[in-house]
């Protein structure tokens, strides 16, 4: 696998969506080529920043009265 | 002679009233398994909507929608997959008109590039990421085109995988591919040029 292949996948891989050989032949092209490791590491750093930071956001508890009395008069 | 075949009535029957015993049922599975995810309903509300207000009504409208076909719900199932279909489906009909303007942007012509390759002398550990406080990042989601903006909510706020966020979306696995990697890489940018605008990143220029 060469390094362009290898970025094509980028997000599937740190998405966990491939199947464990593309996986194991990314992994490897990794170990062998520390720019495109980098790389990847800088991308997995984005997604947890983007993860932690829209996931803290829940619905207003009024909301949830709301819909509870429409559903069952409460 | 056969009777002549009696006129489809215009409104099907109404669903035949529940017992006590069987409402309650249905109300505890409802409770269980789709209001649990009010919380995952409204974050994707607001960001479609980007709007307080109307995110609330299309969650209690996509609820209200829920628990009367939730006899079509094949119980123990993704109920967060067929509840975001639902919601996704009342945006479109009755909201989108309404709260943002159809958009005609051309999503091909979007060049989107990874900002790890400006990075990579000055902060290839993207520190500056630290330094960028939510709202800046809500607002860089809000203004990826809207097609971007929902496979990337699905996917990184909600945590949906590939193949669930192609089913709500109604597109192949593919497109979800494509749309996440160029989505993701025109948000990195978006944040990118906010860090060198405030000065936390010098940047480079491109």
């Amino acid at each position: 696998m060469n390094c362009r292949e290898c970025t094509e996948h980028l997000y599937e891989y740190l998405d966990r969506e491939l199947t464990p050989e593309v996986e194991r032949e990314i992994r490897q092209h990794l170990r062998d080529c520390p720019p495109c490791g980098e790389h990847f590491d800088f991308e997995k750093l984005f997604l947890d920043f983007l993860r932690a930071r829209c996931r803290a956001q829940g619905a207003p508890p009024e909301l949830k009265r709301r819909i509870l009395h429409e559903l069952f008069g409460e | 002679m056969t009777p002549p075949t009696p006129p489809t009535p215009p409104i099907p029957p109404a669903a035949p009233a529940l017992t006590p015993a069987a409402e309650a049922e249905k109300r505890a599975s409802f409770e269980r398994e789709a209001l649990v995810h009010l919380d995952s309903l409204y974050r994707v509300a607001l960001r479609l909507t980007g709007n307080p207000a109307e995110a609330d009504d299309l969650v209690q409208e996509t609820m209200l929608k829920a628990y009367r076909a939730w006899d079509q719900f094949e119980k123990g199932t993704n109920a967060k997959g067929w509840l975001l279909t639902i919601l996704r489906h009342a945006f479109i009909n009755e909201y989108r008109r309404r709260a943002r303007r159809p958009e005609t942007v051309d999503l091909d012509a979007i060049e989107a590039f990874s900002v790890f390759h400006e990075l990579q002398e000055e902060d290839p550990q993207g520190a500056f990421f630290d330094r960028i406080v939510d709202e800046e990042v809500l607002r860089a989601i809000d203004e990826l085109p809207e097609q971007f903006r929902e496979t990337v909510v699905l996917s990184d706020v909600e945590g949906l995988s590939y193949e669930e966020i192609a089913r709500v979306l109604d597109v192949p696995i593919g497109t979800v591919k494509s749309r996440l990697f160029r989505a993701r890489h025109l948000l990195q940018q978006k944040l990118y040029r906010y860090a060198v605008g405030m000065g936390y990143i010098k940047g480079s220029p491109r």
